[in-house]
């Protein structure tokens, strides 16, 4: 029988701990468990038979650890091999009457991935499939991924079972007293993506005793439309006496596991500290119980790595200013690799209250795959917005989805029957909320009627790949009325009937019905709100633009979405008002003595001031003028004192955010006028592969952009020949590398080495922690600078040289 | 406490010792004295700390150990740790961590500004001293009850001990999946606000220097200039 018929109809229980059981036969603590497979396989085996004679339906096979991160290949292989025969011998012996599985078990890699850590998420899908492969090859009935605490990891393991076999793939992960994964997700988030991803039963395993996994189980029934299990910890470990205990009894624990049951929790087990009669007692106490069945939960939901946003009646905002459209800035960065200009346009979006962020940047002459790619995850390090990717390439799409954490909106497919072919199996692989645009062969159809049909199209091809009517969202197309005066209505009326007959969800990109006329936030505030009124759940918009949020907001407060208009009240004002640029008065400031005004913010660090008196000045002043004479003086003093040590590195910071606020309305000011840019001369900057920590260099950059270097920053744990590509690609002079930790000092080495090789004019300045003058001498760099000062300084000297 | 078994300990943040503003600026590179610093830098801090107050989770996992275990053996190959822990029969190893979010923290500071992620990474420093401070001292609370007090902690890259005896502490602490810290190949820690460290238990009362640094032997460090002026 397969398992997940015998799930359908009946309560499943899994085994207990294993971990515990083998210390108490003697297993030393960092002695690898999976190494008595063939060492012990009568231990093992008697364990496994122990948990099926107690009642098991499922038992684990003692591989949590095997992998190829801890084993070498035959090593890995015989260990598996053994597990899994020492798990069936298991079964042939034990005398339980009821249906037997066994699982191969998978755990973490125990390794934290990219951003955070070293390891490569495709790295880790392979580690993940050696093990896959080899389990399914001798015999398993399912894949058993448990005790996850990281979002991405668990997407990692699970896309390499998908990958890599045909068998039921059960995933649990392991929530603390927060109700959240060691790194952020909460239930409901990874419900959403491994449900995406076609997980056949998901829940939570070990950290906690049952009594306190209680909100993680209620979050996972009220989500999961796949059967839930749970498997916790006998409660906690204590001491007493010299011995551990774990202070859940069986008596207790089955108690507890009984009220989940009759709550609707499907597969039952143990983890660290349980034994057989923990399961023995579960079961005695659970097999009257009628099975409560799995309902499907019609509920929408896109998540992150931290959480997950539903749609429902409220609408949802999607942030659309991460796109080169119309965008001259935005292009230059997508070509110079700028990433931290489109991650800044990201933060401003998630401080102005959108809720999903846009993330276009197609562009011609760049490969949009890698890009797309790269974005996502650097968004991903450091917003916590899920991501809505928009491409209409196909290799991008996939990129980008593969390495997503956590489940995507995919912006857009569309009626074509090739595109359809193209997107639906991404979504199914990968997971997903993708937009549907109703149109298709012959464009966009005038009329509503026609589009609700390509709409109804749409729903029957996404059934044949498996994919749900709540994982599509339509768009009816908003196009300009200065078009066509009728535009709007047929939009509005089809995104009524698709809300309210098909049954659903909506997203429109909002402004694209004013395009061509003047003033075009206020007509797009007015259609917003009549496409809310029929039925708009989600509208991807410019969260500047204060019409919509208005609209936004009254409109949640006028529909009751909003107790006592809180959200009304708390935000409404920061929107009513149009920013005009703050007048300032320049005379009357105190300065000191000989010091300009100007030079005054930038030595106390006044980021507001320095930028308000730039902005004055450059009404009747040169810009290079307002640079060279106060600017860099400010610069100078402030640089002085912290090579006297009258000053320290967070007044030097202040001061250089100071006058990188008057460089921004300078910059702003020559792109204007176009004239050339100032640029004392271009620097590659990185910390080296190995390395993850890029605090010190990103101090480096700011002081060194201060002092009008142009800084291509390549960020951390850059491999050599990046480096050397970029320093030949800008024919920069000079190469800044960062090293925190002696073990990454031979990356620097091995990066300088290959520069000497392929760009031998170039300058190599290091720096970091651990670096001395004699290191750097070792390793054959041309400067040691022990502060950004100092790199300053030999930057200098050398471009005036050269 | 049971030999050889890893135990997991949560702190709530009531527990931790409120933030020594001190230490912040001096982990953040002010190395002036504190009541000189100008009000807008105390308003960057003041945000910081505002914007970081729930991006730390305090959790060890810790193991009591017979000094001369086999599974110790490592540390015979230092000599600085040998002489540290000469009065000890027994020892205490553990792995601390204060959590992912403030890396996620700092790095999205890095995008918005330098200086405040360089305070931001500042307190990280010092929440995980903090934490590591806790955790001593209630182990040393304990140790009084079996007439035994706790010497100073001692971590890879101390003296020398090389950094690559980390691959000993998380084989010993398995952390990975106890508190959720892992190991890199070039042996940084992730998330990086994290301490392995090691100290013994002794049946005479050390006498613990106020000084940090005294004992390094890292002659060069700015901090133990600073600490031992």
């Amino acid at each position: 029988m397969n398992v997940l018929d015998y799930v359908k109809n009946n309560l499943t229980y899994l085994d207990g701990g294993m971990g515990t059981l083998l210390q108490n036969q003697g297993l030393k603590p960092g002695e690898l468990p999976e190494r008595w497979n063939i060492s012990h396989p009568e231990i093992i085996t008697s364990i496994h038979k122990s948990y099926y004679d107690a009642g098991s339906n499922i038992i684990c096979t003692n591989t949590f650890g095997a992998n190829c991160l801890k084993f070498g290949s035959e090593e890995l292989e015989l260990i598996i091999k053994a597990a899994v025969g020492n798990a069936k011998k298991a079964r042939e012996e034990s005398t339980g009457k009821q249906e037997k599985f066994i699982a191969l078990d998978i755990g973490s890699l125990g390794k934290l991935l990219k951003p955070y850590g070293d390891l490569d998420f495709e790295d880790a899908v392979k580690a993940y499939a050696k093990t896959v492969k080899i389990g399914a090859k001798y015999g398993v009935d399912l894949v058993f991924i448990e005790t996850m605490n990281d979002s991405l990891d668990t997407k990692a393991a699970l896309l390499a079972v998908k990958e890599n076999c045909n068998l039921p793939v059960f995933v649990s992960n392991a929530y603390g007293e927060d109700g959240k994964l060691m790194t952020g997700a909460c239930a409901s988030a990874m419900v959403a993506m491994l449900e995406g991803m076609g997980a056949d039963a998901v829940g939570a395993n070990c950290s906690l005793g049952p009594g306190q996994l209680k909100g993680v189980v209620e979050e996972y029934l009220e989500y999961a439309s796949v059967p839930v299990l749970l498997k916790p910890n006998a409660g906690l470990p204590k001491s007493a006496d010299g011995k551990t205990y774990y202070d859940v009894l069986p008596d207790d624990f089955s108690d507890t596991m009984k009220e989940y049951a009759t709550l609707g929790i499907r597969i039952l087990g143990g983890c660290c500290g349980t034994d057989p009669d923990y399961i023995k007692a579960t079961v005695e106490k659970t097999s009257n119980i009628t099975p409560k069945p799995v309902t499907y939960k019609n509920r929408t939901l896109v998540s992150s790595y931290t959480h997950a946003v539903e749609f429902t009646d409220k609408p949802v905002l999607i942030g659309e200013r991460i796109n080169p459209t119309g965008k001259k800035l935005f292009k230059e960065a997508l070509r110079n690799n700028n990433i931290d200009y489109i991650l800044n346009e990201g933060l401003r979006q998630e401080e102005k209250g959108v809720h999903i962020l846009d993330v276009n940047v197609g562009l011609p002459e760049i490969d949009e795959a890698e890009m797309l790619k790269k974005v996502c995850f650097e968004l991903q390090a450091i917003i916590d917005l899920p991501l809505q990717i928009d491409t209409t390439d196909i290799t991008a799409m996939e990129a980008a989805l593969r390495r997503y954490n956590g489940k995507a909106m995919v912006n857009s497919v569309n009626g074509k029957e090739e595109n359809m072919r193209e997107v639906f199996p991404l979504v199914k692989k990968y997971g997903g909320l993708v937009v549907c645009l109703t149109l298709d062969e012959d464009g966009i159809p005038e009329t509503a009627e026609k589009r609700v049909e390509i709409a109804k199209k749409i729903i029957k091809v996404a059934a044949e790949y498996g994919i749900a009517k709540k994982d599509l969202i339509f768009d009816t197309l908003a196009m300009t009325i200065s078009a066509d005066k009728n535009s709007a209505k047929a939009t509005l009326k089809s995104l009524n009937i698709i809300k309210n007959e098909l049954g659903c969800h909506t997203s429109l990109g909002v402004s694209n019905v004013s395009f061509g006329l003047p003033n075009r936030d206020a007509v797009n505030g007015t259609f917003f709100t009549l496409a809310l009124e029929n039925g708009l759940s989600a509208a991807i918009m410019n969260p500047n633009s204060n019409e919509m949020m208005k609209s936004y907001y009254s409109f949640k407060a006028l529909k009751g979405l909003d107790e006592n208009c809180e959200d009304f009240i708390k935000n409404i004002e920061k929107y009513m008002t149009v920013s005009a640029p703050v007048a300032v008065q320049v005379t009357g400031e105190k300065a000191e003595k000989g010091e300009s005004e100007l030079q005054h913010a930038v030595v106390k660090g006044l980021k507001e001031k320095a930028a308000n008196i730039t902005s004055v000045l450059l009404k009747d002043t040169d810009p290079l003028k307002i640079v060279n004479e106060q600017i860099i003086p400010a610069l100078d003093i402030v640089g002085k004192g912290f090579e006297n040590k009258t000053m320290y590195l967070p007044q030097l910071l202040m001061s250089a955010e100071a006058a990188q606020s008057a460089f921004e309305k300078i910059k702003a000011k020559m792109s204007e006028s176009s004239s050339k840019t100032v640029s004392k001369g271009k620097i590659v900057i990185a910390t080296v592969q190995g390395d993850i920590h890029d605090i010190g260099k990103n101090i480096v950059k700011l002081i060194l952009e201060n002092y009008s270097f142009e800084v291509f920053d390549l960020g951390k744990d850059v491999p050599p020949e990046k480096i050397v590509e970029e320093a030949i690609k800008q024919k920069a002079p000079i190469v800044g590398l960062s090293a925190l930790m002696t073990t990454t000092v031979p990356a620097m080495a091995e990066t300088i080495k290959q520069l000497k090789e392929h760009a031998p004019n170039v300058k190599t300045i290091v720096g970091g922690a651990v670096l001395t003058q004699e290191y750097a001498d070792s390793i054959g760099a041309d400067f040691y600078a022990k502060d950004a000062m100092e790199t300053v300084r030999y930057s200098a000297e050398i471009v005036e040289k050269s | 406490m049971q030999e050889n078994t890893v135990f997991v300990r949560k702190f709530n943040t009531e527990d931790i010792s409120p933030i020594n503003e001190n230490e912040v600026w001096r982990y953040a590179g002010y190395f002036g004295k504190t009541y000189k610093i100008e009000s807008e830098l105390k308003k960057a801090f003041e945000e910081v700390k505002e914007e970081l107050k729930d991006s730390f989770y305090y959790k060890v996992c810790f193991r009591r150990m017979a000094r001369n275990c086999d599974d110790l053996s490592f540390m015979g190959k230092s000599k600085s740790l040998s002489r540290f822990l000469c009065d000890s029969d027994e020892v205490i190893i553990f792995a601390a961590t204060v959590g992912v979010e403030i890396d996620r923290r700092i790095s999205k500071l890095g995008k918005i500004s330098p200086l405040k992620m360089t305070l931001a990474n500042a307190l990280g420093a010092e929440r995980i001293e903090a934490l590591c401070d806790a955790f001593c001292g209630e182990i040393a609370k304990k140790m009084r009850s079996e007439n035994l007090f706790c010497t100073k902690r001692f971590s890879p890259g101390y003296g020398d001990l090389p950094l690559s005896a980390q691959k000993d502490f998380f084989a010993l602490l398995d952390p990975s999946r106890k508190i959720g810290l892992s190991l890199n190949e070039s042996l940084l820690m992730s998330p990086s606000k994290s301490v392995t460290a090691i100290f013994g238990l002794t049946k005479v009362s050390t006498e613990n220097s106020s000084r940090k640094c005294e004992n390094c032997d890292n002659l060069n460090c700015e901090f133990r200039k600073q600490d031992t002026k």
